[in-house]
């Protein structure tokens, strides 16, 4: 583990390269990026700019063709499968723009999912707690199709912290949400980073640099300066 | 917490795999149909073949258990000596051992006359069953009219009947004896062995409990009084009902081979709607790879779900079997329980077991497919 300095996650020369017909399609060409604690960070671009692909880079959901991912410190490159899927589960949080709810669990239960096979009693207790903050206590037992999106998002949200991460990766966290219950959203994660968690959010919406601490611009595979 | 609550507490996988199956609710009921069909076809044929032997052999009767000792008359030898009864009482252990006299004679009775057998048997209990009255044992006075001549004259035990001019009551009127066996008694009548005038035992009739006893006391008087000389001839039927029961666990194998191929066809019916549910959850079964579920989380998962179908399809399976069987065994044998004997219960419980590992195999091949997959393709929409 790194030391308690270090930077959440830190990356350096990221390359992405996709083999397309004869030739390569190159997503990211060549990436830093270093998210601190608590640090709010919105990643802005337009579609195909590679914001997407980054965000999978940083969550272990995908390697890098060249360049590092580095967790707390410690380089993620030679992680096997179920190394990567351990580091995942005890530092990263992840909201989908399609919530991606289990549509047979309630919303307690779908809280609840990401430690659901620890068998930890106290589990329940704090994924209920979690619904409350994010304004939910009083729907714990409907399922999904009983939800609106904006409490849908709000149980992603929940289930991205049950784990207690470090680091929440969003994925146009307001994209399928009104101005309203997007504010809502980007509220609860300003007390998030509060609490010491650093929160990445892809978005397109421009409400969203209005609540973060630094924005990247995001084209053709290449940040900003 | 319920009960229920507390097992998917404990095992989570449970909780998810059982929520799984009631999204689709007609295609989960069609999948355990095929596996239902393929536990009652195996179970059910099987009692059948089970059936169809305990039926074949009740009609063998005894016949498996006896041993008949007889004289060789291609030796000279007319009739059975008391050193010969000896030697077989001893050769037959705790077998009973019944020594039978044999002559003709004219039974009267109610102004009827017939010309029949007379049996001279001092202890006919150890050989015989009576469906009225008791058979006395030893048998020293009175006489035991067979079923048929029964029926024949309307005899009832506690009648007077006469036999060769000397006057009998009727102890009992022997049980119809069930298929063929080498003594049938039933169009004669038994008496006392020294009031039948012959000058000699004619049979010997050995009664074992089973046919590897009958087999073994068949060598043992073979060795003891054929010593010498072949005296007596020796008739047991042990190897030909052992054959019988050989043919009959063939043929069950071969029933049982026939619904084992529903159960197969079963099988690739889970497979399917496995593979479909898979593709259907892709990015569900993505998400929960992206928030720390392992691949083989994933499979456990599937496999939970492939193994409920089969838990589900066997119980129901096993419940219409036990249905089918008592139906099966009151055509063939008129007595239902039959369905619920333990060699019935072997066929339930092998359905069952292949039900249940048919399936699972079944979800084997997606839940693999579905666990290799990188949670970054499944994400990708």
């Amino acid at each position: 583990m790194g030391s308690d300095g270090a930077p959440v996650v830190d990356a350096t020369g990221l390359v992405k390269r996709y083999e397309s017909g004869g030739g390569y399609l190159e997503a990211l060409k060549g990436v830093d990026i270093t998210i601190e604690r608590g640090e709010f960070v919105a990643v802005m671009g337009p579609s195909g700019s590679g914001k997407s692909t980054l965000l999978n880079l940083l969550g272990l959901l995908d390697e890098p063709t060249e360049g590092a991912v580095r967790i707390d410190g410690r380089d993620t490159a030679d992680l096997s499968d179920a190394e990567r899927t351990r580091a995942r589960k005890q530092t990263i949080g992840f909201v989908f723009q399609d919530f991606y709810l289990i549509p047979t669990l309630t919303a307690l239960e779908n809280v609840e999912v990401p430690a659901l096979l620890d068998r930890d009693p106290e589990t329940r207790g704090r994924a209920a707690d979690l619904l409350g903050r994010v304004g939910l206590g009083d729907r714990t037992d409907h399922l999904p199709s009983e939800l609106s999106g904006g409490q849908k998002q709000r149980v992603a949200i929940a289930r991205s912290l049950v784990n207690e991460p470090r680091l929440l990766l969003a994925d146009e966290p307001t994209g399928n949400l009104d101005r309203e219950t997007g504010r809502t959203v980007l509220d609860e994660f300003t007390r998030i980073t509060e609490a010491g968690v650093a929160v990445v959010a892809v978005t397109h919406d421009p409400q969203v640099p209005k609540y973060t601490d630094r924005t990247v611009d995001m084209l053709d595979g290449e940040l900003e300066p | 917490m319920s009960r229920v609550a507390a097992l998917y507490r404990r095992f989570p996988t449970l909780l998810i795999a059982r929520r799984n199956l009631t999204r689709t609710t007609a295609r989960t009921t069609l999948a355990v149909l095929g596996i239902v069909i393929g536990v009652v076809a195996i179970a059910s044929l099987g009692v059948f073949g089970s059936v169809l032997q305990t039926a074949a052999v009740g009609n063998l009767g005894d016949i498996g258990n006896q041993v008949v000792v007889g004289p060789n008359s291609e030796e000279g030898v007319t009739s059975l000596s008391e050193r010969d009864v000896r030697e077989i009482r001893e050769a037959s252990g705790d077998a009973g051992v019944v020594p039978i006299k044999q002559s003709r004679g004219t039974v009267e009775y109610g102004g009827v006359s017939r010309m029949t057998s007379v049996y001279g048997i001092s202890n006919p209990a150890a050989a015989f069953n009576a469906s009225s009255g008791r058979i006395p044992d030893p048998l020293r006075g009175g006489a035991l009219v067979g079923a048929s001549l029964a029926e024949d004259l309307d005899v009832r035990a506690g009648n007077s009947i006469t036999v060769d001019n000397r006057t009998y009551r009727v102890r009992a009127v022997l049980a119809e004896q069930g298929g063929f066996s080498p003594l049938n008694v039933g169009a004669g009548v038994v008496v006392p062995a020294e009031q039948v005038n012959s000058t000699g035992i004619q049979q010997v009739v050995v009664q074992t409990e089973t046919g590897s006893a009958a087999n073994a006391t068949a060598q043992a008087i073979r060795a003891s009084v054929n010593d010498r000389e072949e005296r007596v001839t020796i008739t047991e039927f042990s190897q030909i009902t052992e054959q019988i029961d050989s043919f009959f666990d063939t043929l069950s194998l071969f029933l049982i081979g026939i619904g084992s191929i529903s159960l197969v066809v079963a099988g690739v019916s889970i497979l399917n709607v496995m593979l479909m549910s898979t593709i259907e959850r892709r990015e569900e079964i993505g998400v929960l790879r992206a928030v720390g579920y392992q691949r083989l989380d994933v499979v456990k998962i599937l496999l939970t779900e492939a193994s409920l179908l089969g838990v589900l399809g066997g119980v129901v399976g096993v419940g219409l079997s036990v249905v089918a069987g008592a139906a099966i065994a009151q055509v063939a044998l008129g007595d239902p329980t039959a369905a619920l004997s333990p060699e019935a219960a072997v066929y339930y419980l092998a359905g069952f077991f292949f039900g249940v590992v048919t399936s699972a195999l079944s979800g084997l091949y997606p839940a693999w497919k579905a666990a290799r997959e990188r949670p970054v393709d499944a994400l990708r929409s």
